[in-house]
């Protein structure tokens, strides 16, 4: 049946696309550490974050022009929303909150540059989201875990801290603990499914409908999407990271 | 029926958690339209909470496609 093979060939593209490929392992202190491509991804994105960084604020001047006026404006942006849900402390964390809201902009959408093909021929190198793996995004929702946790033992105090476990009432001290594992994980997990799971999608249409409908379609699963689960994780973390302190 | 066949009729039912988001997100949009037309001026803090009450309702279609993809690919 020529139906099945088809069929074979979709759920074959859509496996191969998910897999996460070890492209070489580290021997460091008896271990082996294997790095997969999403951590080199993740790599170019940050190597790429830090010299756009470098380079566009190497001639700051009192008087700006163009490329600074656009940056102090998302600077700007960035900083007084932080500011504004976390209070009179929002300044020591907007670079840290604003630090993962402009990688997981990047990296939600590193794959809307990845060239055209079709017509019978390969694109030259193909983009694939760094954050369809979990253990990026896992990784993402345990520092911001951390910070909240010690972040809250800092501006509190300890004995402030320990009183806040108790609050409002004492029998919702379990749940305050459950707190720390469930936050990490609902953020992890919404960022790499949704990530994933738009990913797939689009592998199917590709698979369907090879020619003018992916990139519509991309607009909203790649660019929308990504757009969206960004200011989602950056503002869920501010939402933490405010509820810890005040 | 083997095992993976059932694996996959469950993945199938585990999908149906994208119901309680598909009706939750069109409501808590509807009713941040109507706010933010009757008091434009507290847009900002509508659409905060818009935020947050939809990446809640997100989550839980979300934990149904994680389930549906360790059941196939477990």
């Amino acid at each position: 049946m020529s139906d099945a093979g088809h069929a074979m060939t979709i759920s074959e593209k859509i496996v191969e696309g998910m897999g996460i490929k070890t492209v070489f392992t580290i021997h460091a202190f008896g271990f082996d550490v294997p790095i997969s491509d999403t951590v080199i991804g993740t790599w170019i994105i940050m190597a790429v974050l830090i010299i756009a960084a470098f380079i566009l604020t190497r001639k700051l001047r009192e008087i700006p022009k163009k490329p600074q006026l656009l940056l102090e404006a998302f600077i700007g942006f960035i900083s007084d929303f932080v500011v504004d849900k976390i209070g009179h402390h929002g300044k020591d964390f907007v670079a840290f909150l604003g630090t993962i809201f402009i990688f997981l902009v990047a990296a939600n959408l590193a794959p809307m540059i990845t060239p055209m093909g079709g017509f019978g021929f390969e694109p030259p190198f193909v983009i694939k989201p760094v954050t369809r793996d979990i253990n990026v995004t896992a990784a993402l929702a345990i520092t911001v875990i951390v910070t909240v946790f010690f972040s809250s033992i800092f501006y509190r105090g300890p004995k402030g801290y320990l009183k806040s476990l108790f609050s409002p009432i004492p029998i919702m001290f379990p749940f305050n603990l459950m707190e720390y594992a469930i936050k990490p994980m609902s953020l992890c997990l919404r960022l790499f499914g949704n990530i994933l799971g738009a990913y797939i999608i689009m592998l199917l249409i590709e698979a369907v409908v090879p020619v003018a409908f992916p990139p519509l379609a991309g607009l909203y699963f790649d660019l929308f999407d990504g757009l969206i689960q960004a200011v989602v994780f950056a503002f869920l973390s501010t939402m933490y990271v405010a509820e810890a302190i005040e | 029926m083997d095992v993976q066949t059932a694996a996959c009729i469950g993945a199938g039912i585990a999908v149906l958690t994208g119901l309680g988001a598909g009706f939750g997100i069109p409501i808590a949009t509807g009713k941040t339209s109507e706010a933010i037309a009757r008091q434009p001026e507290a847009s900002g803090k509508i659409t905060g909470s818009f935020l947050l009450g939809i990446a809640l309702a997100e989550a839980t279609a979300i934990y149904g496609l994680v389930v549906a993809l360790l059941l196939i690919f477990k």
